[in-house]
């Protein structure tokens, strides 16, 4: 690990946060064979904000359950932050989760149980950091997405996009290595949903969070600076942002998508 | 697939779900039929002919009967509830509804049937042990044999067959209710509305708190003495009840959220594992099972208290025999010792005679006594007391001016207490002497015949007895005015001793008694009484440790989203099961420990009445129905186990 690092210091390059090597999944037993993952390499930079598309059945959620550490390969191997994920065992992961991995989900996935504030302050209880220091990074992250108000709230008292800026919150205030975000705005209308994404894009700058999403929306996946396109699980193409703005990137987006075929625009 | 490997599928699929609810079942039906067993049983006869045990066994089968019915109707709710979607499913896919019934009728009937089969021949074996149980705890000496009886069997069937139809009557109206759309909402008994802590809910939870302390207060103060009357009595103890009821309504309601609200308050948002699993989750639920747990509660202080009386009584019958006869045998004429001593002599048995001459006088305790008890027809101005010499009392020394009372009832003492000092009248026939009352001791000497059963008896220098004795009232005199005590020297020949007193003319005569036999009477009594004490307790025990574990698997599955949720956010299975086993302490814990408390200040109010042991006996029963409720709490954690598990 202390060679990598060196060496990309040297060279200058951004280092990368994970790194997937061959990746397959397949489910069900020898006769009835469902390959749904069948060989996927990708890298994902420090910093990097990156969307993965395609279509229901492509395997992108697979991929993201396999990447986040919740599914296993069956072939392959992940590492995330120089640690190989694909090698450790079901407690070492739950270590592994609770310090470099946040998550962001469509249903929000939130404790009902629990005010807004105790459901952010969770990741945080796991790793027993000092309530001080716990409560400053509190302000820090609900002032950044806007939920200071409502953190005593319960989230049956609050809106669609509130709970997911909460969950959001949950994701970066312990400062994961990687967030993974499953459809974020998959159960929220537009303008909750491009707020949501302002604020994460805010955050991917100003915090250097490195954040991988899968989504079917055009919209959504313009937000990144890299879109990695899937198709009968294999990696089809990716689309970079570069220079240009969030428009015509969303055009390019369109475009591939029409050529990959087979996705419709759901929303 | 046809219908009846439909019904068979789900048979299987129930019967591992709910191998609780077939164990109950059949625990229940085995109980009952071997209680039936033996209320049709010969070999009862022995039981019965001293202590009526029949009316006792067949009270405790009705009782049993509603405990069961109860239960049974509730964890039938319970499940239908739960299998609403795979009704709405079956109305979708076109079975009409009375099919539908007749599925789960058939269905029922398999598991139904089959269980009580299964109980029906647990029950049998049961009651042999049963009935060897019964004859240990009433001292019954007969030969445990029991036969099948085809009256109890019978009388078994029908009853459960009852209860059988009104489970039938009750998922036919459930169904026929419903609409194929509700069917699909038909949200889990446990579903939980999650709201901030209202003001009405926190002055609720005062007032619960508020309502059991009093009633606390006043039990512990009921036989204090400031209740004398009889409508004071009554009315104190209807006030308990309402409010400790009343009180563990609101506690539930109110209380227990309020209470984990305030110290969820001081974390500041910043909850660890254990925290987050059991105060936040167990500060809604409860709120919404606020009757069930309620009843749960009561009834379980109700059968322990109950249980703790009967062993009370049953634990200190030894000692309250000695009370009432201070020897081995109470004698109140010389004829009658005469004919005993000489029979013991024929026999062998070596004896120790102590005799004590007693005179009646009546006593003016107004400076000692300061209320009158109307109902008791005590007047403290002019007492009845026995009177005895110094010399009667070994190692008792009392001046002349003085006078020691001794052996005051512990019941009468709490209606009637005696101030520490003052002085008495006591009145002969023509003179009155003024004494200085110098203290109670706690000796018993002589029966209960002289006492009238509670008043003390006083005790003067022996020239102020001779002197009373000079100047009695013939008024006030009893017909005997001798105690002989017979002390057994050798206590092993005591039974034979016994025998033997009760084949002598002395035992015909009232008044002349044998504390072996007030002793084993008392055990007899309170055997039995224990005995269907003990198992009813163990039913209800059994069946609401079912209800709250059907509870828990509900509330498991429902929260099995959080438990996912929480996995992928890095907790491991064993730090969420940590939390679980702390949230179940509270499940669990509170209606246990409140139950608990209720019984113990029921107890303590009234414990006197019925023996002279408290803390042994009562611990021992409330340790004994710790443990056994325990076991459903660690079953329910196992489930909870399997939940976590399938979580992620």
């Amino acid at each position: 690990m202390l060679s990598i690092m060196k060496l990309s210091e040297r060279g200058n390059k951004i280092m990368s946060i994970l790194k997937a090597v061959k990746l397959h999944k397949s489910y069900g037993n020898k006769n009835n064979k469902q390959h749904v993952l069948k060989g996927i390499d990708l890298s994902v930079e420090k910093g990097e904000f990156i969307s993965i598309m395609g279509a229901s059945g492509s395997g992108k959620t697979t991929l993201l359950n396999v990447l986040s550490s919740i599914d296993q390969v069956s072939e392959g191997t992940i590492h995330i932050n120089s640690f190989e994920m694909t090698a450790m065992k079901e407690k070492q992961l739950a270590e592994f989760r609770k310090n470099h991995l946040g998550f962001i989900f469509q249903d929000y996935n939130l404790l009902d149980t629990l005010t807004v504030k105790e459901n952010i302050l969770l990741p945080l209880s796991i790793t027993k950091t000092p309530k001080k220091e716990a409560e400053k990074k509190f302000e820090q992250v609900a002032t950044e997405l806007g939920i200071s108000e409502i953190k005593d709230k319960y989230p049956n008292e609050i809106s669609g996009g509130q709970k997911q800026r909460t969950s959001a919150a949950r994701a970066f205030i312990h400062e994961p290595s990687i967030i993974f975000a499953d459809e974020p705005t998959g159960a929220l209308d537009s303008k909750s949903a491009s707020d949501l994404l302002n604020k994460l894009s805010g955050l991917n700058e100003n915090r250097q969070a490195t954040i991988l999403m899968v989504t079917h929306d055009p919209v959504a996946a313009s937000y990144c600076s890299r879109v990695v396109f899937i198709k009968d699980g294999q990696i089809y193409t990716q689309l970079m942002k570069g220079e240009q703005d969030r428009q015509s990137f969303f055009k390019d987006i369109m475009k591939t998508q029409g050529v990959l075929g087979g996705v419709h625009h759901e929303h | 697939m046809n219908i009846n490997q439909l019904i068979f599928r789900n048979l299987k699929k129930n019967l591992r779900n709910y191998y609780l609810y077939v164990f109950a079942l059949v625990f229940s039906s085995a109980l009952y039929f071997a209680f039936v067993t033996l209320q049709y049983d010969p070999s009862m006869d022995a039981v019965e002919g001293s202590v009526k045990g029949e009316a006792a066994i067949r009270a405790a089968s009705i009782l049993l009967v509603v405990i069961v019915s109860v239960f049974l109707l509730y964890a039938n709710n319970i499940f239908i509830k739960r299998r609403s979607k795979e009704i709405g499913l079956f109305q979708l896919i076109g079975m009409t509804k009375s099919k539908i019934f007749r599925i789960l009728s058939i269905e029922n009937l398999f598991l139904y049937f089959g269980s009580l089969l299964i109980g029906i021949f647990a029950g049998f074996s049961f009651s042999k042990l049963m009935i060897l149980v019964l004859f240990k705890t009433t001292g019954v000496d007969s030969i445990a044999s029991l036969r099948f009886s085809p009256q109890a069997l019978l009388q078994t069937v029908l009853v459960f067959t009852a209860i059988y139809l009104l489970i039938m009557i009750m998922n036919y109206t459930f169904i026929k209710r419903q609409t194929i759309l509700s069917l699909f909402r038909v949200t889990s008994s446990t579903e939980i509305t999650v709201k901030k802590l209202s003001r009405f809910e926190m002055v609720m939870g005062i007032v619960g708190l508020v309502l059991i302390t009093t009633g606390y207060i006043v039990s512990s103060k009921l036989f204090g003495g400031d209740f004398t009357t009889m409508p004071q009595l009554f009315g104190a103890m209807i006030f308990i009840l309402t409010a400790v009821i009343l009180g563990t309504y609101f506690f539930y309601k109110g209380s227990v959220s309020f209470l984990l609200n305030l110290i969820r308050k001081r974390k500041g948002g910043y909850l660890s594992i254990n925290e987050v699993m059991s105060l936040a989750s167990v500060m809604f639920r409860m709120k919404s099972n606020a009757l069930l747990l309620m009843i749960i509660t009561t009834v379980s202080a109700l059968s322990i208290a109950l249980l703790c009386l009967a062993y009370i009584s049953y634990y200190s019958a030894e000692k309250t025999a000695e009370k009432n006869v201070p020897h081995d045998f109470s004698i109140i004429d010389r004829e009658s010792a005469d004919t005993f001593q000489s029979a013991l002599k024929k026999n062998n048995i070596p004896y120790s005679e102590k005799s004590i001459e007693v005179v009646q006088v009546t006593v003016n305790a107004s400076q000692l006594i300061d209320r009158s008890l109307d109902e008791l027809t005590i007047n403290p101005k002019a007492m009845p007391l026995p009177l005895i010499s110094e010399k009667s009392v070994s190692g008792m020394e009392v001046s002349r001016d003085e006078v020691v009372f001794t052996g005051y009832d512990d019941l009468l003492q709490k209606f009637m207490p005696l101030k520490n000092s003052g002085t008495i009248k006591i009145k002969g026939k023509t003179e009155t002497l003024t004494q200085r009352y110098v203290g109670l001791e706690d000796i018993y000497p002589v029966s209960w015949y002289f006492t009238a059963g509670g008043v003390p008896t006083a005790i003067v220098d022996d020239a102020i007895f001779k002197k009373m004795k000079k100047d009695i009232d013939p008024k006030v005199q009893k017909e005997s005015s001798l105690y002989i005590g017979v002390d057994i020297k050798n206590k092993e020949q005591l039974e034979k001793a016994d025998k033997l007193f009760k084949s002598t003319e002395t035992y015909k005569k009232l008044y002349n008694e044998s504390r072996h036999e007030i002793s084993t009477n008392q055990k007899k009594n309170m055997g039995l009484m224990m005995f269907i004490v003990g198992f009813l307790g163990l039913t209800f025990l059994v069946t609401s440790g079912c209800i709250l574990y059907f509870k828990q698997m509900d509330e498991g599955e429902s929260e099995k989203p959080n438990y996912m949720i929480l996995r992928k956010l890095g907790y491991t299975q064993s730090d969420l099961l940590k939390g679980i086993q702390y949230k179940q302490l509270f499940n669990f814990g509170i209606p246990l420990v409140v139950g608990l408390l209720h019984s113990y200040f029921a107890v303590q109010s009234g414990w006197f009445l019925f023996g002279a042991e408290l803390w042994t006996p009562m611990i021992i029963v409330m340790v004994m129905y710790t443990i056994l409720y325990s076991i459903f709490g660690v079953l329910s954690v196992l489930y909870y186990k399997k939940v976590v598990r399938e979580a992620l």
